[in-house]
């Protein structure tokens, strides 16, 4: 029997084998990138009701991004927000018939850790310098530098890995209850798929913050409302 | 357990891509658009606390000038009843000194009225007492209206100056005022009482003056010598009228 885990290449762009994840993730990219396009074409200082629920979701995510690393969400706001959509748009697409979640997959969930692990390290060299970034390594003793490489590592692991297994226990559950018991019984569990992909996200895009924010130190004293528009670096 | 490490790498490329597009395509723009409401409603609230500082300012004016306009409405009220109260006092003044005027002159004319009066009354008691003394001195001898006189007349005569007697003396001829026409008798004795007082022959040119009612007058350029009832009469008027 076929390792379900596995990744058949739907097909080849020269050497480079293109899988199911890939292409899906390049559908909801598309779909992801055209809706922000359309949605955001006619913004004005009067909102309608779609801009007031896009203004809504952006400053829900800068008032978390605030919170969490009592920063400006400015230089955050793109990446925090983009995993949080991407992943839950990845865990919805389950919804779809014929298609797996491309979280569903180690090597979707291993991209997205590998990207946090990367701002994470990025955004402390740029907020601290590298020696700076380097000296957190040391704290609160050099006897910690093993232990904290060490959680570096082994948090991006946790991140990746929790991801995957509620994404694709998930999967599992439904097709195995679809193929025992029928069409309709597993639809309840698939509307907790939902609920589990929501606060999946959810907890991927907080705990993405918290690494970012743990990397970047506390900021300096901020406005409690201010949403000044900086440019968002990029990983 | 495997991982495709080409669809790791592309899903790496995905997620950076997809962070890209929406940045450039949901967050910027949506964080744009929200930083300009919140400009364009901060300028609305920069304005709104302008226009309320201004209308803070038109009130505060308009209320300095309530204020004064009633301060100098005050000060006009009471330089409005200082103005009565110095009319009234003049006017006061004004009907007092009037009043006063015309009590006086009212006063003046009442002691006028009463002078006259007195004086009538004083003349008709003269009168009175002239008619009065007439008809008692006519109940008399005649020759009390003349030689009860006498020897006051050359008493009198007698006390005068001595240069006033030797001006008389030297005269000669006295002017002599009776209440009636003396007898030759009553003349000698008379010149002859004169002379006597005098030191020297005198005599007398007698005429006759009722409004004496009695007694004799020598009137002469240096002294006038009264003794008649008349005088005494008058004397008495007088004293009656200083009293009063």
């Amino acid at each position: 029997m076929e390792n379900p885990l596995t990744l058949q290449p739907l097909f080849h762009l020269g050497p480079v084998p293109i899988t199911s994840p890939v292409v899906i993730s390049w559908a909801l990219i598309a779909i992801l990138t055209l809706g922000s396009i359309l949605l955001t074409r006619n913004l004005s200082l009067t909102p309608s009701k779609t801009q007031t629920v896009l203004e809504l979701f952006v400053t829900t995510i800068e008032a978390q991004i605030r919170d969490t690393m009592n920063r400006e969400p400015g230089p955050y706001r793109a990446l925090i927000g983009t995993i949080f959509l991407f992943v839950l748009v990845a865990n919805w697409s389950s919804l779809v018939p014929g298609i797996e979640p491309p979280t569903a997959h180690l090597e979707t969930d291993a991209a997205l850790a590998v990207v946090v692990f990367a701002a994470t390290i990025s955004f402390g060299i740029a907020q601290r310098g590298l020696k700076g970034y380097l000296a957190t390594f040391a704290e609160p003793s050099w006897v910690m530098i093993p232990l904290n490489i060490i959680e570096q590592i082994t948090r991006t692991f946790s991140l990746m890995v929790r991801l995957f297994g509620n994404v694709m226990s998930g999967v599992f559950v439904v097709g195995i209850v679809l193929s025992l018991a029928g069409l309709f019984v597993p639809i309840p569990l698939m509307a907790l798929d939902l609920l589990t992909g929501t606060v999946q996200a959810y907890i991927f895009a907080v705990l993405a913050t918290v690494f970012i924010g743990a990397a970047v130190g506390d900021g300096p004293a901020r406005a409690p409302s201010d949403t000044s528009d900086k440019e968002t670096p990029q990983p | 357990m495997t991982i495709d490490w080409w669809t790791l790498g592309l899903q790496t490329i995905n997620v950076v891509v997809l962070v890209w597009l929406l940045a450039r395509f949901l967050f910027r723009p949506v964080s744009r658009i929200i930083a300009e409401r919140q400009a364009a409603a901060q300028s609305a609230l920069d304005a709104a606390k302008a226009a309320q500082a201004e209308a803070e300012a038109a009130r505060a004016q308009a209320k300095s000038e309530a204020a004064e306009q009633a301060s100098a409405r005050v000060a006009q009220l009471a330089q409005a009843q200082e103005a009565a109260k110095q009319e009234s006092a003049r006017l006061l003044t004004k009907a007092h000194n009037e009043v006063a005027a015309l009590r006086a002159q009212t006063e003046a004319e009442i002691a006028k009225e009463r002078e006259a009066a007195q004086t009538q009354m004083a003349r008709e008691a003269g009168v009175l007492a002239s008619d009065i003394a007439a008809r008692l001195l006519s109940r008399l001898p005649e020759g009390a209206r003349i030689d009860g006189f006498v020897p006051g007349l050359v008493e009198a005569v007698r006390k005068l100056p001595e240069p006033t007697r030797e001006a008389l003396l030297a005269q000669g001829k006295l002017a002599l005022r009776a209440a009636r026409a003396p007898s030759a008798e009553e003349t000698t004795r008379i010149e002859a009482q004169l002379s006597e007082a005098l030191g020297g022959p005198v005599t007398v040119d007698l005429s006759v003056d009722e409004g004496l009612l009695a007694g004799l007058e020598l009137d002469a350029a240096t002294a006038v010598v009264r003794n008649h009832l008349r005088a005494d009469l008058d004397r008495i008027k007088a004293e009656v009228t200083q009293d009063d």
